[in-house]
């Protein structure tokens, strides 16, 4: 991936944000401003990337990875809104919400992998016993 | 209608568009669901943050950062139920009808909250 690729998407991702922004600002019905204030911006230019780049299943990975971050958005949110509520501190506050959001992004991520992986044993055993009933039944 | 400040702009273009690079490098370097985390990195969030403290400060920057935490929270979750089904309509649609099929989803569900939270 060369510099002028990155540069690209540096460009759009900057655009889409300050484009939601804009909107915002000069809309005249305070309905769609109020709408596009929690425009999820950089998810959908990460997505549109990917999906030129890679095609629709890469897309399709970063959309569900992003599923984790946004997760991680309302833990970052609630954080922030808690410690300004609990210390009244403002940079502390961002602080420690950005370090919630990348920690429980993470952890919700290996959490469903773990699930799944839980889950795709316990077919398996299923799928293994069943095989055994069968060759038990045949003999 | 609020007025329009360069250094808003600036800052939310800036977060923007690091967001989006640093998506793409860690999807390279560790997958794309690992991307897809920082794709999902609240710049819009932090950007009205910052902007606030250019406008505010001292007591008037906490309750205005915890007034728009709260709205903020609304839009997040909102976010979330998109992610999901943008993850459900991309292999399904292709990544182009899916994701405008997702985006007209985001719209008409913030639609609904917001008259439903106005009314």
């Amino acid at each position: 991936m060369n510099t002028k690729d990155l540069l690209i998407r540096f460009l759009l991702g900057g655009a889409a944000v300050m484009l939601s922004y804009l909107v915002t600002v000069i809309s005249p019905w305070k309905i769609l401003a109020g709408i596009f204030a929690a425009f999820p911006a950089v998810m959908i230019t990460a997505v549109l990337m990917m999906g030129i780049v890679s095609g629709s299943k890469n897309a399709a990975k970063v959309a569900n990875g992003s599923v984790y971050g946004m997760i991680g958005g309302v833990v970052c949110v609630a954080t922030v809104w808690v410690t300004l509520t609990i210390s009244n501190n403002w940079l502390f506050s961002i602080f420690l919400g950005l370090v919630l959001w990348l920690v429980s992004s993470i952890a919700v991520s290996i959490a469903r992998e773990r699930m799944k992986n839980i889950h795709l044993k316990y077919v398996k055993n299923i799928v293994g016993q069943m095989r055994e009933v069968q060759i038990r039944h045949n003999k | 209608m609020a007025g329009l400040s360069i250094s808003a702009l600036l800052i939310r273009f800036t977060l923007g568009g690091l967001a989006v690079v640093i998506s793409t490098l860690v999807a390279r370097k560790l997958g794309e669901k690992a991307g897809g985390i920082f794709a999902a990195f609240p710049a819009v969030y932090l950007a009205a943050l910052l902007t606030a403290s250019l406008d505010f400060g001292g007591a008037e920057l906490v309750n205005y950062s915890i007034l728009l935490s709260k709205g903020a929270m609304v839009g997040m979750t909102i976010n979330i139920v998109i992610a999901i089904i943008a993850g459900y309509l991309l292999p399904r649609k292709g990544w182009k009808k899916g994701l405008a099929q997702a985006v007209g989803c985001w719209f008409i569900i913030s639609m609904a909250v917001v008259v439903l939270i106005s009314y």
